[in-house]
């Protein structure tokens, strides 16, 4: 009740404000009237009387101050006031307001929008139903067990070679952890995405299908926005194949129409039912990873996945190639489950049908938080992101130190109007609030326009600036933080009370005499009280220097990597190629069906003009695949193998890249009919016991296949046959499996080889990795990538292309179309996004600290003009004056730069990794870094120099 | 002795200002003068209490304020005690009463 009575007084006086002031004059005076009245009835003159009544009642300001402050409407208005003198004052100084706000914005924006990356791709918390008891598994042992093949698909990261461990497990141990309910409520095994070909919606198109369980969804609890979940009815054998579809794909490729469910489209050539649209909120369970649609491990064989290798062994103890999730059961801990899970798999690696592991070699399973455990793209992002996060972090300080100066000069420039205020009778506490109002709104306002700033930067570093073309969008969703926001905004705003405290703080402790007194200049004495705050002033600026030069050596580091990755040769033509993929082991072509559809495909598009020429190899160059392969060549130890590079390709290859034959001749027509010759009886060999008993497979005797010519490139002569004729050697593929790691898979089924080709040394899946031994062998069958040579922009060409494509077949959807140039770039991202970025930040941080050495010397010689015109008047050259304040910035400068060395020192060695051919203290970099700084140091305090000798002695003595 | 307002208990200034507009509305030296008179001048209260006073209890409801003409013909403020503020006289007298007595005992407890 008091309380709405003290409202509303309150809110009528905050109306009725002229007339209350006026009230409280006439009363005051009123007041003392009666005071003076009575004093000279008891006897005092009318001027005694008053003058005592005065006396007695002291200062009216400050009563009229204590009668407004009894109200708690005074608070709200000083405060309002206080904004608005701030603002008033912080207008009048358009400069220093222009630049605090924007140091500060691009401050909080550039660190708003890293954290926010930071948060989407590193910390998000998985998209899932109480995802703490969610757990993956990943098995480890002290040597490989024995196993036929392992795939991964980028959900964990990879073992070290020498302890080898890994998140791929085969199916029959997935169906064991399945059936522990004692440990585990549910699990889930998953694996991919696959590529699958899409008919019958549109456009025949390239879908990826995740591979998973029936329990896929149930074990995560996610749910369908419409329709249902797949579930374990759909993956008995005999069920039709069915299909989920995530629910971003469903908006993009079904334009999110309600009729999907029940409807029947293709996947390579197969009829397959749409069951459901998954909820909105499961965009991925790896991060990064976003398939999609989701098919049952039933499907992979119905549906013609294209996982030869997987699928002979899928459901064997031979092919490990599945992530195991699964869901604690109440109240089990992770250790029990870790225990009963290693025991499950200790038992089938040692006691199984087959032995895989031995004793020693110590199977065993552990668990991770799938949190933790799937990184999926986010160790891709890591590192750069970290790096950058440091990067923003310097700047936020520099920015602050930048802040903290402006501040610290202004307060010093407005010492004598606080001393007046003070002397007036304005409270301490009063004009304590009303500086840290003025800096609060500054930080605040510079906390806006840093949001937008923030929006804006997400936006880039998310966009083709940044990450290049790429085909695909950026992988994560991000939002800007609001919490990495709040933190930034809070750390500006302490900035802003910290730096704006101490000066108030000091100004209305001074004694006001000297203060009034104080005619700006340093050669007094008084001097001395300031030298705090002097020094206070240089470190800000010293610091600013030393951070900058930080970000600039990080910066230069990552930009010269970036020149150097740019300038390695290739070793082939990287330019005016253009690159397309085209699978048609996805619609079921065969062996000499294959062959003719890329001759074909050949003929056709080396007619269009300004083409110059055409091949096809298994992979294209500098894409980031790889295929090696374990041989044994000629000369070496009987049954050693060696790991050699391993490209397939069709003809005209080296002619096309404009590869150099170095030795004996490319590949003719005649060659692919070998190698198609001996892939046809290798596929026979493998198709024929595999359908009777795959067990055995290994065992029958193949038929002796043709010896298949080859080429081979100049690290491979140099390495095995440095002073011989390589013409004519032979290779042969021993016992063990090859490793295939290349993006189709399944190896040419050659077995024999023979050198009748040298070529030049050429980069293979990037620019870092040395150039090793490498082979090249005829392409016969599998999916293969197109290079066309043009005499123009490549690009011009792709409708043409396509066209040749749709009418060869119009089931096979072309991929991966983008040019050389492209592909090249697109292997650079993580360097080019940390080159921009830090190089965008070191330009920040030079301006703000070229701001800094400004600012402070352009105060210094406004607060020195007085003795400037003392000292010129004495005899002083203009020079001399100049020289003098040149000399204070460099002075500084050169104190930053060296701290600033000694700490990059230190601190970029934690880039060495993402380094190429350059090391972390190179000694051009520092110095032009150096150079670069010092040189804008130089500008920043010419400027402030060139005003102070433009100083006119006689109007310097006369100012104030 | 000259008490100045500041050594007055906190909160006490208040009741006795309600205390004194208790029987008629008053302007603010009146109020001073009758506070200083019938404490025989042990309490001279200073305007830099007064009338920050007044404004707390005008927020709080106890008195209201209102001009009048004076006797010589000009007008003043003078501040009259609401219902609210009787109430609130009545309870601070009580209370007042309650602690002065407690404090009699313990000084007088040998």
């Amino acid at each position: 009740m008091s309380f709405l009575t003290s409202l509303t007084g309150g809110i009528r006086d905050l109306f009725r404000k002229k007339q209350a002031e006026r009230e409280m004059d006439e009363e005051l005076r009123n007041y003392l009237d009666a005071t003076a009245q009575e004093k000279m009835r008891s006897g005092m003159s009318r001027e005694q009387a008053l003058r005592a009544a005065r006396v007695e009642m002291g200062s009216t300001e400050a009563v009229k101050e204590g009668i407004r402050g009894a109200g708690w409407e005074s608070t709200l208005e000083t405060f309002w006031q206080d904004l608005r003198y701030g603002v008033r004052q912080l207008r009048r100084s358009p400069g220093f307001t222009t630049v605090a706000v924007l140091t500060l914005a691009l401050g909080i924006g550039a660190n708003t929008a890293i954290f926010s990356m930071i948060d989407a791709i590193m910390l998000k918390t998985l998209p899932v139903d109480d995802p703490s008891r969610l757990v993956v598994l990943r098995w480890a042992a002290h040597t490989q067990p024995e196993r036929n093949g392992t795939s991964s698909f980028g959900d964990c990261d990879r073992g070290e070679k020498h302890n080898p461990s890994g998140c791929s497990l085969p199916y029959p141990f997935f169906e064991l952890i399945h059936s522990q309910k004692d440990a585990f409520s549910s699990a889930t095994a998953f694996a991919g995405p696959a590529s699958l070909v899409m008919t019958g919606n549109g456009l025949a198109r390239i879908a990826s299908g995740e591979v998973v369980s029936g329990d896929y969804f149930s074990t995560l609890g996610v749910k369908a926005v419409w329709g249902r979940t797949l579930s374990p009815e759909d993956e008995t054998p005999s069920a039709l194949p069915v299909i989920v579809l995530s629910y971003a794909y469903w908006q993009t490729a079904f334009g999110g129409s309600n009729d999907v469910l029940g409807r029947s489209i293709q996947l390579n050539r197969v009829p397959a039912t749409i069951v459901g649209v998954a909820e909105p909120g499961f965009t991925h369970l790896s991060p990064g990873k976003s398939p999609d649609l989701f098919l049952t491990i039933s499907a992979i064989p119905s549906l013609n996945v294209p996982w030869g290798n997987i699928e002979a062994g899928m459901r064997t103890y031979d092919e490990w190639w599945l992530v195991v999730v699964a869901r604690l059961a109440p109240g089990v801990s992770l250790v029990q489950a870790q225990a009963a899970a290693t025991l499950a798999f200790r038992n089938a690696m040692l006691h199984g049908e087959k032995p895989r592991s031995k004793e020693a070699d110590d199977p065993k399973i552990l668990l991770l938080p799938a949190q933790d455990g799937l990184v999926g793209q986010r160790e891709f992002f890591a590192q750069p992101l970290y790096i950058l996060m440091c990067a923003v972090g310097l700047v936020l300080l520099i920015a602050c130190a930048n802040v903290a100066g402006l501040l610290l000069a202004r307060a010093t420039a407005r010492q004598k109007e606080m001393a007046i205020r003070l002397a007036v009778g304005g409270g301490r506490l009063r004009i304590i609030r009303q500086l840290l109002t003025e800096s609060v709104a500054l930080s605040v306002a510079g906390g806006a326009l840093g949001v937008l700033f923030a929006y804006w930067g997400v936006r880039v570093m998310t966009g083709p600036l940044v990450l290049g073309k790429t085909d695909r969008p950026f992988p994560f969703a991000i939002q800007p933080d609001w919490r990495a926001l709040a933190f930034t905004i809070s750390i500006s705003v302490l900035t802003g009370l910290i730096f704006g405290l101490a000066p108030a703080l000091r100004s209305t402790r001074l004694s006001l005499t000297p203060a009034l007194k104080d005619n700006g200049s340093l050669l007094s004495g008084g001097a001395a009280s300031h030298r705090g705050r002097w020094r206070l002033d240089r470190a800000l600026v010293v610091v600013q220097v030393g951070l900058s030069m930080i970000v600039l050596v990080g910066a230069g580091l990552m930009v010269r990597t970036l020149q150097n990755l740019r300038n390695v040769n290739a070793g082939f033509d990287t330019h005016n190629l253009l690159l397309f993929g085209i699978n048609p082991t996805l619609q079921m072509y065969k062996g000499s069906q294959i062959q003719s559809l890329y001759q074909n495909m050949q003929e056709r598009v080396s007619a269009l003009p300004s083409v110059i020429s055409v091949s096809y190899s298994s992979d294209t160059l500098l894409s980031g695949s790889l295929w090696t392969s374990d041989l044994h060549i000629e000369g070496q130890p009987e049954k050693s193998t060696q790991e050699v590079d391993m490209l397939a390709t069709g003809a005209d290859f080296v002619k096309t890249l404009r590869i150099p034959v170095l030795e004996g001749r490319a590949f003719t027509p005649a060659d692919f009919d070998i190698a198609a010759q001996a892939a046809a009886l290798r596929e026979a060999a493998e198709q024929e016991p595999a359908a009777a008993k795959p067990s055995t497979a290994a065992k029958s005797p193949a038929p002796v296949s043709p010896t298949v010519p080859i080429m081979v490139n100049a690290a491979f002569v140099h390495r095995y046959f440095p002073n011989e004729n390589p013409l004519g050697k032979m290779l042969k593929q021993g016992d063990s499996n090859s490793a295939s790691g290349g993006s189709f898979g399944s190896a040419p089924n050659i077995r024999r080889w023979a050198i009748v080709g040298v070529v030049g040394d050429t980069k293979y899946d990037d620019l870092r990795r040395e150039i090793q031994p490498g082979v090249y062998v005829p392409l016969a069958t599998g999916g293969a990538y197109f290079e066309v040579r043009t005499a123009a922009n490549p690009s011009s060409l792709v409708p043409q292309v396509r066209d040749i494509a749709n009418r060869l077949d119009s089931n096979l959807p072309l991929f991966g179309v983008r040019t050389q140039t492209d592909a090249v770039e697109s292997l650079m991202t993580q360097e080019r996004v940390i080159a921009r970025l830090s190089s965008f930040f070191g330009l920040l941080a030079l301006v703000l600290a070229c701001i800094g050495i400004y600012g402070l010397l352009a105060y210094e010689v406004a607060r020195r003009t007085r003795e400037i015109g003392i000292r010129m008047s004495l005899g002083a050259e203009r020079a001399d004056v100049t020289r003098l304040i040149i000399a204070r910035g460099m002075k500084l400068t050169a104190l930053g730069l060296i701290l600033g060395g000694i700490a990059g020192l230190a601190l970029t060695r934690l880039l060495s990794s993402l380094l190429f051919n350059i090391k972390p203290a190179d000694p051009a970099t520092y110095v032009a870094v150096t150079l670069l700084l010092a040189a804008v140091a130089f500008l920043a305090s010419y400027l402030p120099a060139w005003r102070a000798s433009k100083v006119d002695p006689m109007v310097a003595l006369r100012y104030e | 002795m000259n008490l100045s307002s500041a050594e007055l208990v906190q909160g006490t200034l208040d009741m006795l200002i309600l205390k004194t507009l208790q029987l008629e509305p008053r302007h603010g030296y009146g109020i001073a003068q009758r506070i200083e008179q019938i404490s025989k001048g042990v309490f001279r209260v200073n305007p830099g209490s007064l009338f920050p006073a007044f404004r707390r209890l005008e927020r709080q409801g106890w008195i209201k304020a209102e001009w009048r003409p004076t006797e010589n013909h000009r007008r003043a403020k003078y501040y009259r005690l609401t219902d609210r503020g009787r109430g609130q006289l009545k309870t601070e007298t009580a209370e007042w009463t309650r602690q002065l007595a407690a404090i009699t005992r313990i000084m007088e407890a040998s």
